[in-house]
């Protein structure tokens, strides 16, 4: 056991042993119990995020971290040995870690804790903290394994702590919002399912790892290694699509993005924040070291096609975000917005602009669970997400108006701040390879301005009494209040950090820079001169 | 080693056929132990009375009505873990062959023998024994034995006095139930051991004429007769059918003008399978004969068109007994065919067998008929029977697979595995599912998705458990119903991709160039994505519907244990050393069948 495996699978089990235990308590003792247990989880989480933080320390932030050939068996930080876990047909337990996972990681186990510590008194507290560690435990996983089978399942177990927490903690419409999650990522999965068996079908025989039976194996780094994957150039083009179509469902990309608005709307706040924080960039992390990885060639003539979803999304995204009058549902589409933003990263095919794209999985990943946190309190508190209906929050809960303020700025890019690293990398990228294309991206960037802005003058200013502002109808003529204390020091975590990382992004920036150059020039070039294009 | 000795004398005798001992031991304990007295007979011409023990009035701790449930447990738990032993011991001691002379022999080597006990045969009757255990386990909780019964006071109310009577009705008939039950674990093991076509087919009427009667077993309910009289007249047409098959099948194997060399003897120098073997072109009687033993197979694994009985059958008996005829009688069918297939008529490499169409439409349309009827039916039972349709059919497309003559040693044995490993989890899942419904069936009915609605809220750990058991049966990974699944796929694919030309450039010249059983591989996978909408539609109504009862399930101990444990199985045999042994288990029985 590495420590990678401990941080794997400690969340699983401890989750699911808590959950157990609240059930097996007896009745009159169930009190007592949910604070434990609250605070069981919330210990595990942080000492969790401890070790993640550890591994990154150990390692010099993994900024210089390389070793045999790129995404080959060796080439992983804390690699764990092959445990064959269905030996029949070659389903082997290896996990290990590079610079596309680490900050993911980092990213999971930081949010756990801050999501737990954000929604503190929810009902139910002890199923809810334990399904939330459950969930960590289900993103770990994902970002963690080298295994396809494995990585499909625990792609597929992170839907059902989610699909619990929309369903029993969620909004009015939660259960059509929870089934329509579930079936359609489902669905989606489904696709790419049958993608990684016709990829498993074309693995090489290889001694101790390959099914017994079957003589096939599922892991990424030996697939990575092996020489022309699948012979015909048809079948590949299938395969490439398949995942495509099961990553950016997850992304969300338009045209496959309608689940999402429902889902956050009706999630609660920690399921949005986690939903949207790590969830959504279980897509963009699936389809580099899935699709791009192994088929660099595929990804090189499919570019058009990213471009295109890429920029439909941040446009589409833009524009609906601007009809929007729920809050949430805002920044739900602004979400898909900057989802479309990696996809242009990633069509660049340039060090600089995938290793944006990076940045901007990481740097959405701290900004977009402040939103929600954000828009989670103002439902708490003021019983409504309709945009104007409250109007003077400054007045009323300064905290929450900063925050908000301070989380509206960091999302539309405002220099210094997480966002606008990821933006401007991404948008160097796009000039370098597609020349003037780039204003389409750009100007777009201004629509993202005017929904923020004009959201939150609507919301925090406009009052029209400086000393009383407009309370919506759903208070029934109670006096607000403010963000409780439990919520301001959650959202302080996220803004502080949204602060540091634009002001020092090379925390992460460098070492995603190392993996996107390596993906580069070991992997990308080769397909081009495959390709017959000279780079 | 090659001891010819009287039969009954010989200790290998015992010793290879101990689960088939135990169970004989079982039917006499059950018949003996209730019926003990104080009966005594008069010696003639004398005063002096001899106590025999049996009839009169009976001993109050032998005639508990609580016994022969328990004897009839340890029986098949015994006779289970005697199967299993054969794994433990290793292949070369425990494979040993009788003939019909009464010779035994250890080892096996080329004789005509009759019987085999080798690692095929063990894991059929382990999952007999298993499946059976568990009905048997429901059913004790289904139709409870009270020692405190008493006759109702005949001043008591209506509803009072048919309490009582139904109470004593369930202790009296304890011992019936058990008893057609330990018949029916002895006549599948016959099955399973036999590579004789008449002993196949006495072993095949021992078990299904028992369960005929089991399927009619709770008569105060409406719907059990009906569903045992269609089974039972669909049953016996194709037991008819597949007798006159085999008699056809003697006859093609004698000479024209004299009989004397005829036999219904698989193998052996003069045996179906040498013989089936030595045929040049296919024999009109040798193909009818073989196509009658198919219908008789088929009804027996459910597969269309001759599955007609089988949703009536479980949704009109109890679902222990439905459980049982998904799993064991359903392996049972399996073991006949595989036997015949694969033995008798098994393919020489390179070219195809002479059912392989019949068998791929077969299984084509199996699979897709069982999947469209369930999506359309609103009661969990039925719903459940069509899926065990829809199983068949995918199991068939590992069969049509073999047929191919194209699957190398090494997949055959692929996909023989993929069969037995299925039906050896289909034990652990379906019998799951329907241990629930008869949770739910004890108080109401389990006859309609109503009775599953708010599952979640009166019993979320039952409900998780259905949820698991569905999700299992549907393939989704890591449970053991995806690995069976996959490795059905995996053999077809291996078996077909071999014909497709490696240089097509394109997906389309490819998939010209591959032989058609690829397709099954391709119907597999979207009948098993349709099929997730009425597996899921279950969960659904579990953890969303509002509740039309709110009793909470009855506490049926026998079966909450059995459950959890039917979970636990399914869930440790998809992933991890277990599974592995049970996946070696089957590489084990498949290559004992493919050597014979």
């Amino acid at each position: 056991m590495n420590e990678l495996e401990i941080l794997t699978l400690t969340p699983l089990f401890a989750g699911l042993l808590l959950l157990l235990i609240y059930e097996v308590v007896p009745s009159s003792t169930k009190k007592q119990a949910t604070d434990l247990i609250k605070y069981a989880n919330m210990g595990i989480a942080i000492l969790l995020f401890g070790l993640a933080t550890q591994i990154g320390l150990e390692h010099d932030w993994l900024s210089t971290w390389s070793s045999g050939s790129f995404g080959a068996q060796g080439s992983y930080l804390l690699e764990s040995d092959y445990t064959s876990l269905i030996s029949s047909i070659g389903v082997n337990w290896h996990v290990g870690i590079d610079a596309l996972s680490y900050p993911m990681i980092w990213l999971t186990t930081l949010l756990i804790p801050i999501s737990m510590l954000v929604q503190w008194d929810a009902d139910k507290g002890a199923q809810f903290h334990s399904l939330i560690l459950l969930m960590e435990g289900a993103l770990l996983g994902v970002f963690a394994v080298l295994d396809l089978f494995m990585f499909y399942v625990y792609w597929e177990l992170t839907l059902v702590p989610m699909f619990f927490l929309i369903l029993v903690w969620g909004g009015e419409d939660r259960r059509y919002a929870a089934m329509k999650f579930f079936i359609y990522t489902f669905a989606a999965s489904i696709l790419m399912l049958i993608g990684i068996l016709i990829v498993y079908f074309h693995s090489a025989p290889v001694a101790g790892i390959s099914g017994s039976l079957t003589h096939h194996h599922f892991d990424i780094p030996l697939l990575m290694q092996q020489s022309s994957l699948i012979s015909s150039a048809g079948l590949r083009t299938v395969v490439f699509l398949l995942m495509l179509i099961g990553f950016a469902t997850k992304m969300p990309s338009v045209p496959v993005h309608t689940w999402l608005p429902d889902a956050h709307v009706q999630a609660p706040t920690a399921g949005s924040m986690l939903l949207a924080g790590v969830m959504l960039k279980m897509g963009a992390y699936g389809f580099l070291r899935v699709a791009v990885s192994l088929f660099p060639q595929e990804t090189i003539t499919m570019i058009p096609l990213l471009v295109f979803l890429g920029m439909a999304s941040l446009f589409y995204g833009a524009w609906v975000c601007l009809g929007q009058t729920n809050l949430k549902r805002m920044v739900a589409y602004s979400s898909v917005s900057h989802m479309g933003l990696i996809f242009l990263g990633i069509a660049t095919m340039q060090p600089l602009g995938i290793a944006g794209a990076l940045f901007m999985m990481f740097a959405h990943g701290i900004i977009s669970p402040l939103l929600f946190a954000v828009c989670g309190a103002f439902k708490h508190h003021y019983h409504t997400l309709e945009i104007g209906s409250m109007r003077g929050l400054a007045h009323h809960s300064p905290f929450m108006a900063g925050h908000m303020m301070l989380g509206w700025m960091a999302s539309l890019g405002l220099p210094l701040m997480a966002g606008f690293v990821a933006e401007v990398a991404i948008m160097i990228a796009f000039w370098m390879t597609f020349g003037w294309w780039v204003l389409i991206p750009a100007l777009t960037l201004i629509l993202t301005a005017a929904y923020y802005l004009w959201s939150m003058q609507r919301t925090i200013f406009e009052s029209g009494d400086p000393h009383h502002g407009i309370l919506p109808d759903t208070m029934h003529g109670d006096e607000p209040r403010d963000v409780t204390w439990h919520e301001n020091a959650g959202m302080f975590i996220l803004g502080g950090l949204a602060i540091l990382f634009g002001i020092l992004p090379a925390l992460f920036f460098d070492m995603m820079s190392n993996w996107s150059t390596g993906l580069v020039s070991e992997v990308i070039i080769d397909a081009l001169t495959a390709l017959g294009v000279t780079p | 080693m090659n001891i010819e000795s009287p039969l009954i004398a010989h200790p290998l005798l015992v010793e290879s056929l101990r689960p088939e001992v135990t169970i004989i031991m079982g039917i006499l304990l059950l018949i003996i132990v209730p019926n003990l007295g104080n009966a005594t007979v008069r010696i003639p011409m004398t005063q002096f009375r001899i106590p025999v023990f049996l009839g009169g009035e009976r001993f109050r701790a032998t005639s508990d009505p609580l016994i022969p449930g328990v004897i009839s447990m340890f029986t098949l738990l015994l006779a289970m873990a005697s199967s299993l032993m054969t794994f433990v011991e290793g292949a070369a001691l425990s494979t040993v062959c009788i003939s019909a002379n009464g010779a035994i022999q250890q080892g096996c080597t080329g004789s005509d023998y009759i019987l085999r006990s080798d690692a095929f045969s063990r894991i059929f009757t382990s999952i007999f024994n298993f499946a059976l255990l568990v009905g048997t386990a429901a059913m004790i909780n289904r139709m409870p034995a009270r020692v405190d019964a008493k006759a109702p006071h005949p001043d008591s109310s209506d509803t009072i006095r048919a309490r009582a009577i139904r109470v004593l009705l369930n202790n009296r008939r304890q011992g019936d139930f058990h008893l057609l039950i330990l018949f029916v674990a002895l006549g599948m093991s016959i099955v399973a051991l036999s590579t004789n076509l008449f002993l196949l087919f006495v072993g095949l009427e021992l078990a299904s004429l028992a369960i005929y009667v089991l399927v009619a077993f709770m008569k105060e309910e409406t719907t059990s007769g009906e569903a045992a009289t269609k089974y039972f007249l669909t049953g016996s047409v194709a037991s008819a059918v597949t007798l006159y098959g085999m008699s056809l099948l003697y006859i093609w194997s004698g000479s024209a003008s004299d009989y004397a060399s005829a036999t219904l003897n698989l193998t052996g120098p003069e045996g179906l399978a040498a013989t089936w073997a030595a045929m040049e072109t296919l024999e009109p009687l040798a193909a009818i004969g073989f196509g009658m033993l198919l219908v008789g197979f088929g009804f027996k694994v459910s597969a269309v068109p001759f599955h007609f009985a089988a949703p009536d059958a479980y949704s009109g008996t109890s679902s222990p007994m439905a459980s049982i005829l998904a799993t064991a009688s359903k392996a049972m069918g399996f073991a006949a065919l595989l036997r015949v297939l694969v033995v008798m008529a098994g393919p020489e490499f390179g070219s195809a067998a002479f059912w392989l169409p019949l068998l791929g439409l077969l299984s084509v349309v199996t699979m897709t008929w069982g999947n469209l009827a369930a999506l359309s039916t609103e009661n969990p039972k039925r719903m459940l029977a069509y899926s065990s349709v829809a199983h068949a059919g995918y199991l068939l497309a590992a069969l049509a697979a073999l047929g191919s003559g194209l699957a190398s040693e090494s997949t055959n044995e692929v996909l023989i595995t993929a069969v037995v490993f299925h039906l050896l989890v289909l034990a652990f899942f379906k019998s799951g599912a329907f241990l629930v419904l008869t949770m739910t069936e004890i108080r109401d009915d389990s006859s309609s998705m109503e009775s599953l609605y708010g599952l979640g809220r009166r019993d979320p750990i039952i409900a998780v458990a259905m949820f698991v058991f569905m999700l299992a049966l549907a393939g989704v990974p890591p449970l053991s119903g995806f690995l069976s699944k996959f490795l059905v796929i995996d053999g077809i694919i291996s078996a077909s991709t071999g014909s497709g030309s490696l240089t097509a450039a394109g997906v389309i010249d490819w998939l010209n160039s591959v032989h058609w059983i690829f397709w099954l591989a391709i119907s597999m996978a979207l009948n098993s994505a349709l099929s997730l909408f009425y597996y899921l539609r279950i969960g659904q109504v579990m953890f969303f519907e509002k509740s039309k009862s709110i009793l909470p399930l009855p506490e049926a101990p026998m079966i909450r244990i059995t459950v959890i444990l039917c979970l636990i199985l399914t869930i440790i045999s998809g992933l991890g050393p277990f599974s592995q042994t049970l996946v070696d288990m089957a590489t084990m029985a498949a290559q004992h069948l493919l050597k014979v």
